[in-house]
């Protein structure tokens, strides 16, 4: 069974993120900031994280820009789910790292076909 | 000659020290804040953190400022000074590009209530909609007692998906019976929102199990 990590500050995200992707077979797991998660992954790493921008701490372009450094971890797949939707914004994330860059409010079924291919279980 | 490697408390002292030569009024401070040396720097904005005459030139190096730690002094210096000039210069930060800064300036004005009272609805009402959701953030740990007031009326109000959402996540947390109706509101506003209505369900199910 893949293994996902969910980081993002709002406890209300990550349960809706959980219930998606545990509903769709996948595990997972949850960080409430940048530096939660990169404690996690150095310790075991995941398939997939899906990060949030603006968290306490470490935001997720420095998680992703940190991560990205670690050699074992540097291919694996990470999308950016965020509130800024700007050109620029869009542009940092993959700038520091993301696979993917997707505005919120994303929907259930977005967030599951996009991590499929990520994780290439499409059908 | 045998080398005698110093430790790190002496470098500090020694450090400190060599810093702290330069003359320490308010002029040499000020100057000091150009120094090439982010050590330097970090010296003269502690020492200029009881200064309100430097607010302006503290909130003027905020926008240049590149070292991260110089940043969060002058962050918190300004924060800790108060007052309109200082205030400002740290929610200007909330419109800055870089992430960092932007999430270091949320932490900071949420330690200092009652100087962001007065601001936080011109912030809920600001054109920008990010300005918005970081105004949400600052409510998170806010110590006051309007902060769900001021919730409700975001989520009654704000036209914006994200801005509600934010609000609603932090509703989960803080909210009482009064804010049942406009969280129901909200969901029939945005009934074809995932996202919202699984939020929304969320934290009426919480508000009604602590009525309980």
């Amino acid at each position: 069974m893949k293994h996902i990590l969910v980081i993002d500050d709002a406890a209300t995200v990550r349960m809706y993120h959980r219930n998606i992707l545990e509903t769709a077979g996948y595990r997972v797991d949850e960080a409430i900031n940048g530096i939660e998660a990169l404690e996690k992954a150095l310790v075991k790493p995941y398939d997939l994280y899906i990060v949030d921008v603006n968290m306490p701490k470490l935001d997720g372009y420095g998680f992703l820009k940190e991560f990205r450094r670690q050699e074992d971890l540097s291919q694996t797949p990470a999308i950016m789910v965020t509130t800024e939707a700007g050109a620029n914004d869009r542009a940092l994330g993959y700038a520091a790292g993301a696979n993917l860059y997707l505005t919120k409010p994303i929907k259930p079924h977005e967030l599951l076909s996009y991590t499929r291919l990520l994780l290439g279980d499409l059908a | 000659m045998a080398f005698i490697k110093k430790s790190a408390t002496e470098i500090d002292a020694v450090d400190h020290e060599h810093h702290r030569e330069v003359k320490r009024d308010f002029a040499g401070l000020i100057a000091e804040l150009d120094s090439d040396n982010p050590t330097s720097r970090r010296w003269a904005v502690r020492d200029l953190a009881h200064t309100h005459e430097a607010c302006p030139e503290l909130v003027a190096r905020l926008s240049i400022e590149s070292d991260a730690s110089v940043r969060t002094a002058i962050l918190s210096a300004l924060a800790h000074l108060g007052g309109e000039i200082a205030i400002s210069g740290v929610v200007n930060c909330l419109r800055s590009e870089d992430a960092a800064l932007r999430n270091e300036a949320i932490e900071v004005l949420k330690e200092v209530p009652n100087e962001v009272e007065s601001i936080i609805e011109s912030l809920l009402n600001d054109a920008d909609s990010d300005v918005r959701i970081f105004t949400v953030n600052i409510l998170e740990s806010l110590r006051h007692s309007n902060v769900e007031k001021w919730l409700i009326s975001v989520i009654e109000k704000d036209p914006h998906i994200n801005v509600c959402a934010t609000a609603l996540d932090l509703l989960s947390e803080v909210g009482s019976e009064q804010a049942i109706p406009a969280i129901k509101e909200l969901k029939n506003r945005f009934a074809e929102e995932p996202y919202i209505c699984f939020s929304a369900d969320l934290t009426l199910k919480r508000i009604e199990e602590g009525v309980q």
